[in-house]
């Protein structure tokens, strides 16, 4: 389908208005990408080519206004992937001398409707903790889940599947798992051995996934532990950097109290993935196949919002609502996740404006693009502008924000709450930190949540007592309130 | 900065809820901050509520009134009566919790709408023939007549709608 038409800016993956420095960027990372030296599927040198081509042309402001001008006035490629919404929390920013805040929430959504997308093919792996920890229920269960997975895949799907304890094993290599029972009988040989270390599964992991290495395909990880890794997370972290390159997302799953979750956040938030917490062997399946069910909805894998640092104004934090609840790690370049068929994206910004900043007309809070990846089509979309602005004025305005942003901040102030008391229990401040999670309790039970309000006593009452969180009150505190922010907006309160 | 009305503590401006308790600060503007100051006779039993021991074991808050509209929540302590209405200037006799920060006039709330009190074993809503009414779970309750409330029970003061939390005893 791309043979008949020539369109450059496609083939680069930028606007017709892009700058001639964009242009530059943009052929370099597509140069790379689908380098000779590198590229490995049919169709990728052709790719590589056209990219050269594009770029000759449009690097030359003659020959680029020559070739604009043979251009149809509206080009059906240039419509982006994806629809941006952006809502915030105040009408308008006031002229202070002090420091203000404000939240913005940003919805991206596929532009068709549900239905009219492409989903890729996934090239998947599933790496599993085999430690002597994981021994009974748990690994009985996430036996049955591989194979449940297995039999879930579609024919045009990669699967594999790597088991590590501190070293590991590729017990499926990356392919179409169409010999069902081999595959079967493989995954019933496992056996439990030996101590975590997540790097060895997580590197064995990823090459798996490199050696099919499509950018056609939906490219994700999936680790599952129920143990604490030590001395290797510098290691971790790089990798998964290094997966975001290429865009592979990881997601994380701990069971039961023993893992690090604060590590954990950090690894798939780096690459638009999250974290689960699964407090009971029994529910390993379910939370999987939801997990593996999402992938195969996945229209967008991630959605990347690059960005220049506005003077003045801080990025304090960055939450994704949906289809994930987790926090977005903060760097130059955000990926704040994907995009299913049914579920839009929805992420949660919180700026903290400095009194110098505020003495403007306007403000700008965050200027930058969003890029879409989307492993359905190859050629990358043209980068979408986003810009996150407010009048500033002499008075605030009593106009209250729209009810979505309201119960997204209801429900992230819990969660800060919850942030909170971790933090002051670590610092050794039990008092503050048994009074945050008393607080948290009451606006639980004022909102209905019965349950995580008791937890949350018991566990003030632990600190109280042993001046410590239990492993499993905490994770069940922080991905309870998590998992509240996820709930669609507008359905309670 | 804005003025926690729950516990007092001293937010950035623009935030949404209190970082400190997680009551919800939305209508609770600058503005309105000042006009809570100008009377704090009227809001001194809940604006002042110390932010220690905390009400949930403590004690203190024997019924806490959440605000569905706004998500705000209001723990009411010190005294086993209050009068719930808005405060007016000249007012001769002013209600024990103001609501005109969560927009009791718009929602036709009168100065002095209702009381909520606290038996041996239950407490109490009794209508102050107030112009609008008072609901209990969508039914009006006669003036003057106490209603013994449940947990979870849906108040409506006008249109104002309050949801009853007990605590359980």
């Amino acid at each position: 389908m791309q043979a008949s038409r020539r369109d450059y800016y496609a083939a680069l993956g930028i606007l017709r208005e892009s700058t001639p420095e964009e242009i530059k960027r943009a052929y370099y990372s597509a140069a790379r990408r689908f380098h000779p030296d590198q590229n490995m599927l049919p169709g990728e040198t052709e790719m590589f080519l056209e990219v050269q081509r594009a770029y000759e042309v449009l690097s030359n402001p003659e020959r680029r206004a020559k070739y604009d001008a043979t251009l149809p006035e509206v080009d059906p490629d240039t419509i982006a992937p994806v629809r941006i919404h952006v809502d915030y929390s105040r009408h308008s920013l006031v002229r202070l001398d002090e420091p203000q805040l404000i939240y913005a929430l940003f919805e991206a959504a596929p532009p068709g409707g549900p239905g009219k997308e492409v989903i890729a093919p996934l090239n998947m792996c599933l790496v599993l903790d085999r430690s002597t920890s994981m021994q009974g229920e748990k690994l009985d269960v996430a036996k049955a889940t591989a194979v449940r997975i297995v039999q879930m895949l579609r024919p045009e799907d990669l699967f594999a599947l790597v088991v590590f304890s501190d070293r590991a094993e590729v017990f499926l290599p990356s392919a179409f798992q169409s010999d069902l029972k081999r595959a079967q009988s493989r995954i019933q040989s496992i056996q439990a051995s030996g101590a975590t270390e997540i790097f060895q599964g997580l590197s064995a992991g990823l090459n798996e996934l490199r050696r099919n290495r499509d950018p056609r395909r939906g490219s994700h990880l999936i680790l599952l532990t129920d143990g604490h890794t030590y001395g290797d997370e510098q290691q971790c972290l790089q990798l998964a950097e290094e997966a975001a390159r290429l865009n592979i997302s990881i997601s994380g799953f701990g069971i039961g109290g023993e893992w690090n979750d604060i590590f954990l956040d950090s690894l798939v938030g780096r690459t638009g993935g999250n974290s689960t917490y699964i407090a009971q062997p029994q529910d390993i399946q379910q939370m999987l196949v939801q997990k593996f069910a999402a992938l195969a909805r996945t229209v967008v894998d991630d959605a990347i919002l690059e960005f220049q640092p506005q003077s003045g104004i801080q990025l304090r934090s960055c939450h994704r609502l949906q289809p994930d609840a987790g926090p977005v790690e903060i760097a130059q370049e955000l990926h704040l996740g994907p995009i299913l068929q049914d579920e839009r994206l929805s992420v949660l910004f919180e700026f903290l404006v400095e009194s110098a900043a505020s003495k403007t007309e306007s403000i700008v809070l965050l200027e930058g693009y969003v890029r879409a990846v989307v492993a359905a089509r190859p050629i990358p979309f043209p980068p979408i502008p986003l810009r996150m602005e407010r009048p500033s004025g002499t008075s605030a305005s009593q106009q209250l924000p729209p009810q979505s942003i309201v119960s997204a901040l209801a429900k992230l102030s819990l969660y800060r709450l919850q942030e909170r008391a971790r933090h002051e229990t670590e610092a050794g401040e039990f008092e503050l930190a048994t009074r945050h999670l008393r607080h948290l309790a009451l606006q639980l039970q004022a909102q209905g949540h019965e349950d995580l309000s008791k937890t949350a006593i018991l566990e003030a009452e632990s600190i109280e007592r042993m001046q410590s969180f239990s492993e499993e009150g905490s994770k069940a505190i922080k991905y309870g309130t998590r998992a509240l922010m996820q709930a669609p907006s507008g359905s309670r309160e | 900065m804005i003025s926690c009305p729950n516990c007092g503590h001293q937010n950035v401006t623009g935030a949404a809820f209190c970082i400190e308790c997680g009551v919800g600060l939305l209508s609770v503007d600058t503005v309105i901050t000042h006009k809570m100051e100008m009377t704090p006779e009227s809001v001194r039993s809940w604006a002042a509520a110390p932010p220690m021991p905390s009400p949930v074991s403590g004690g203190d808050n024997w019924v806490t009134l959440h605000l569905l509209d706004t998500g705000q929540v209001l723990p009411l302590t010190d005294r086993n009566e209050f009068t719930l209405g808005r405060v007016v200037e000249g007012q001769p006799v002013m209600p024990d919790l103001d609501l005109t920060p969560y927009h009791a006039y718009s929602h036709g709330v009168s100065r002095l709408h209702a009381t909520i009190r606290r038996g041996v074993d239950d407490v109490y809503l009794m209508d102050l023939e107030s112009a609008n009414g008072t609901f209990v779970n969508g039914r009006r309750l006669e003036a003057n007549e106490e209603c013994p409330l449940s947990n979870g029970d849906v108040v409506a003061l006008g249109g104002l709608k309050v949801q009853i939390l007990l605590k359980s005893p």
